[in-house]
């Protein structure tokens, strides 16, 4: 090329230069635009529209900035951007249900928003300033928001204890361990228990193939159109524990065959002596003096059984044992007699306590049961079984162990199957990519995997080994929210010292009274020290309130003190040693440390305090509302007409001047009595006596059986 | 307007400040042109003449020079991105989250290194191709081709380091399957891995060797031996253009 013509430039490509340099200054041009319009920004301006159409303008705009916001905790690991356009989360008059979402002020919660951020309750993708990137799965994160009705599921990745503010959690939690999911899942915080379900070793001896057959074809759970749970055609508010497992026939014949051929020590029929069988065998009413003394034992504050009456049949009572309405056609009449009498000889970890027997009693509740608990009709559907045959027997062992049976039932010489199924203490944050969804259609999302996993275990994996479970909705939303909260251990060190651990309260008293509370299984009902059943007082400061010789009395006899409570504590036939061991150790050792013992005394306490106590107790604090002494007063609270002889005096003090700091939680009203006062109303409820001999006491025991009778019969 | 410029122009090259600059005056000669390629770092590589023939579209297809360019703008691109990068974990990834929804045409900055990247290894590819098709290979250009397949496991190997930076899924599993086939290399292979990713599993460590390769080692590397293909493209008698008249080359 020459010197001088270079630097000349066609016009055709001057023109291309041209149109190629506007295309990629309009290329360039795209970032920054898109930059202008991102979604925040739009909300950023729609809060101060909205701030500006309100009469508090002023205060709703008094932290508005027009840039990201974001909350920053670097030591839980958190970013949270969400607050630049859930703008109004902290002002209060933005709480109404008018205020257009992302604007709405955050429900009263017991943690501060700035202190906490959003994600580490509500998971999403905190760092995401995108509508579709903060609250859904995309591509490059997985865990979207957690629905509103799951998300107390957040709370439990924290706080492992059960708190009153999570209802739904705890009850899920406790069905998982109702419903022994850690018999084959290993669960975050829930223990697998010692052996779940009841021991098979001898049960050859306890039931018949064909009931064993009809048992495991339909464990009594018939599932209703709307989804309640419904047993042997009644309403029941808790499902039975043992799951269906979908088994074929050739494996219902040949499990039940292996499970019948399990009686290694066989039940010698109990031999009544002849002088009972002379005096009840022949009685007309033999059967009807059975079911009364059923009922004074209180059988059914732990077993219930259905009841008709007036053409209605209901379920009544208790759901600490099985339900009892047709088991005379379940077990056998001598492994009855010999339950009965000694539970833990065949079940050692059994609740039932061991009663002391009359051989009267005892022939009478049984015929009792065999007579009316039955129903001749409940095993026509079962095929003729016959023998078990040797080779039923070995394959019946093999289904045994496939689907898992050992989990949960002891078998004598046969290893329990621990972590049969998958690991779930992390489940709640698994992503969707590790799910397996099968051929299902269902949306691809943890939750519905969960509760259809759970309802059926096949519809995401045929091959499931898992038995179905037939819960409600409410309970299915419930074990949801429970499993939600499984997270695994926190991601951070700082989150660990935030976690709430599981409270593991364990009560193991020793020497004789040990033996006492275990023959009686005290803790079924009663709590010792955290420990125990719901169903009954706490006992753990007894020996602060009640005196010696009042629950001495009450053992030997319960009586009740709130009439209108349906579950009664049972009639346990004590002998004299036995009660006066319990109320020695109760009022010995279960003590509160803010009741200081002898530090009020009858003596001192004079007639005229007792008088304004009276006054005091009936005009100004309107007690009677509440509290029956004689005839009136109201059943919200307990009986006080034994008083004088059931508590003692410095524990009534204490109570009264702050009944919360004794027992957390009680419903009893703090009333901001004066300390005269409360010495007053002492002195007046010390003086209310019911009889005074020990003969008076045992009448008034007798009454209050009776009555409890007629209330239980009523309900 | 234009003899403004001119006079301005010219008043300006007399100033001692341009002179002390640029040493020669305007180079309207042969001799004073070719002395200001020589005398000039950054042209002093490059032939101080050229074939007509060898500027043609067809010549090159400027694959070479593209991918140069394409160099330089990951350079500049990566410079940035370093100013919003930690190679921790797991704070590399949170960078990529703030890149995506904080920095101001954060998404853009990424998506023009990584597709510039992808593309550079495109052209590279393409480069060695046509060099190869055209017989650039043989002599005297031996050296030279060795010098370009150095440049092109550069290349690769950038490419490579920088997968893992975002620490996501993809660029864990990548990195962790690219080095497990490495360590079935005999005798060293294990060694290799343990070495290349500072432990047995793909961490932190893996991280920030992958990182310090990324953004020192191998930048440096590839300058040098660009410098080198460069200087040798000119030393070695310019571009192998196939004649249409005479058939030589």
């Amino acid at each position: 090329m020459a010197p001088e013509e270079m630097g000349k430039v066609s016009y055709r490509m001057r023109l291309v230069f041209a149109v190629c340099s506007l295309l990629f200054v309009a290329t360039l041009a795209v970032s920054p635009v898109k930059d202008l319009l991102r979604e925040w920004k739009h909300y950023k301006r729609g809060y101060l529209n909205l701030a500006r159409s309100r009469p508090d303008t002023k205060r709703l705009i008094a932290d508005f900035r027009p840039d990201l916001d974001q909350i920053w905790i670097p030591e839980m690991n958190v970013v949270d951007r969400c607050t630049s356009c859930h703008q109004g989360i902290t002002q209060a008059t933005l709480a109404d249900a008018n205020v257009p979402q992302p604007y709405r002020a955050h429900p009263p919660i017991p943690h501060r928003v700035k202190e906490w951020g959003c994600t580490p309750c509500h998971r999403g993708q905190g760092a995401a300033t995108e509508v579709a990137e903060a609250h859904e799965t995309t591509l490059a994160w997985e865990q979207p928001i957690l629905p509103g009705r799951y998300l107390e599921g957040a709370c439990g990745s924290c706080h492992r204890d059960a708190r009153p503010e999570t209802p739904k959690l705890n009850r899920g939690r406790q069905l998982l361990e109702s419903h022994n999911c850690a018999g084959c899942h290993h669960l975050q915080d829930i223990q697998r228990a010692a052996m779940p379900g009841p021991d098979l070793t001898n049960v050859g001896t306890k039931v018949s193939r064909a009931w064993i057959y009809k048992w495991l074809k339909e464990p009594r759970t018939v599932l209703d159109d709307t989804g309640s749970v419904k047993v042997n055609g009644y309403e029941m508010e808790e499902s039975p524990r043992m799951p269906q497992f979908r088994l074929s026939e050739k494996e219902l014949t040949n499990l039940s065959a292996y499970l019948s051929s399990l009686r290694s020590h066989p039940v010698a029929p109990y031999k009544f002596s002849p002088a009972v069988l002379a005096q009840w065998s022949k009685r007309p009413d033999v059967v009807d003096q059975g079911e009364l003394r059923f009922r004074q034992m209180f059988c059914s504050t732990c077993h219930s059984f259905a009841v008709t009456r007036a053409g209605e049949t209901k379920m009544i009572g208790g759901e600490i044992g099985p339900e009892l309405t047709k088991v005379a056609s379940k077990v056998n009449p001598d492994w009855l007699v010999a339950w009965l009498l000694n539970p833990q000889a065949y079940l050692p970890h059994s609740k039932m306590p061991r009663y002391e027997w009359s051989e009267a009693d005892l022939y009478k509740v049984t015929r009792y049961i065999q007579a009316k608990l039955t129903d001749s009709d409940l095993l026509s559907t079962v095929p003729q079984l016959g023998e078990p045959a040797k080779d039923e027997i070995a394959e019946g062992k093999k289904t045994f162990l496939e689907k898992g049976c050992s989990s949960c039932h002891a078998i004598e010489g046969m290893p329990p199957q621990k972590d049969f199924g998958p690991d779930l203490s992390a489940l709640g944050s698994k992503n969707v990519s590790q799910l397996e969804f099968g051929k299902s259609t269902i949306p691809r999302n943890l939750i519905s995997y969960i509760q259809s996993k759970i309802t059926d275990p096949s519809s995401v994996n045929q091959a499931a080994r898992m038995p179905q479970y037939n819960f409600n909705a409410a309970d299915l939303d419930a074990i949801t929210t429970a499993l939600l909260a499984m997270t695994g251990p926190p991601p951070t060190s700082a989150l660990q010292k935030l976690t709430v651990p599981r409270p593991n309260p364990q009560f193991r008293p020793a020497g004789e009274f040990a033996q006492v509370y275990e023959r009686y299984q005290c803790a079924d009902c009663h709590k010792f020290n955290g420990f125990g059943g719901d169903l009954a007082p706490d006992l753990t400061y007894e020996g602060s309130r009640a005196q010696r010789q009042w629950i001495d009395s009450f053992l030997k006899s319960p009586q009740t003190l709130r009439p209108t409570l349906i579950f009664r504590m049972p009639q346990f036939n004590m002998t004299d040693r036995e009660a006066a061991i319990l109320a020695d150790y109760l009022s010995m050792v279960m003590q509160s440390p803010d009741v200081r013992p002898g530090s009020l005394n009858v003596k001192d306490l004079t007639p005229a305090q007792a008088a304004l106590g009276k006054q005091l107790y009936e005009v100004k604090y309107q007690c009677q509302s509440c509290h029956t002494i004689g005839s009136g007063g109201g059943y919200v609270g307990p009986n006080l007409n034994n008083a004088g002889n059931w508590l003692k005096p410095e524990w009534v003090a204490a109570w009264l001047a702050n009944p919360q700091a004794l027992i957390p939680g009680t419903i009893e009203p703090q009333r901001s009595m004066t300390p005269q006062e409360i010495k007053a109303i002492t002195a007046y409820l010390m003086t209310l006596r019911q009889g005074g001999g020990k003969a008076a006491q045992k009448k008034a025991a007798v009454q209050g059986m009776s009555r409890g009778g007629n209330g239980v019969a009523g309900q | 307007m234009a003899t403004t410029l001119h006079s301005l122009l010219d008043q300006l090259r007399e100033t001692r400040a341009w002179k002390s600059v640029f040493r020669r005056g305007p180079a309207l000669t042969n001799r004073t042109r070719s002395q200001a390629v020589f005398g000039n770092l950054f042209l002093h590589w490059m032939p101080v003449k050229v074939r007509e023939k060898s500027l043609a579209v067809r010549a090159s297809y400027y694959l070479g020079s593209i991918s140069f360019l394409l160099f330089l703008a990951l350079t500049i691109t990566g410079i940035l991105l370093m100013f919003y990068y930690h190679p921790a974990v797991p704070q590399a990834y949170r960078d990529m989250k703030d890149l995506r929804f904080v920095v101001s045409n954060g998404v853009f900055l990424r998506n023009a290194h990584r597709l510039a990247a992808q593309l550079m290894v495109l052209l590279v590819f393409l480069h060695m191709f046509h060099v190869f098709y055209r017989g650039g290979y043989k002599p005297p250009h031996e050296f030279n081709w060795v010098v370009g397949v150095i440049l092109l496991l550069v290349t690769l190997f950038l490419s490579y380091t920088g997968y893992l930076l975002p620490w996501d899924q993809l660029a864990f599993w990548a990195i962790t399957v690219g080095t497990n086939i490495m360590s079935a290399m005999p005798v060293i292979g294990g060694k290799l891995r343990f070495t290349l990713l500072g432990g047995n599993l793909v961490g932190e460590n893996a991280l920030l060797r992958f990182y310090v390769m990324h953004v020192v080692v191998l930048p440096l590397i590839a300058f040098l031996f660009i410098g080198i293909h460069f200087w040798r493209v000119q030393k070695d008698g310019g571009l192998t253009v196939r004649s249409k008249d005479d058939g030589k080359e």
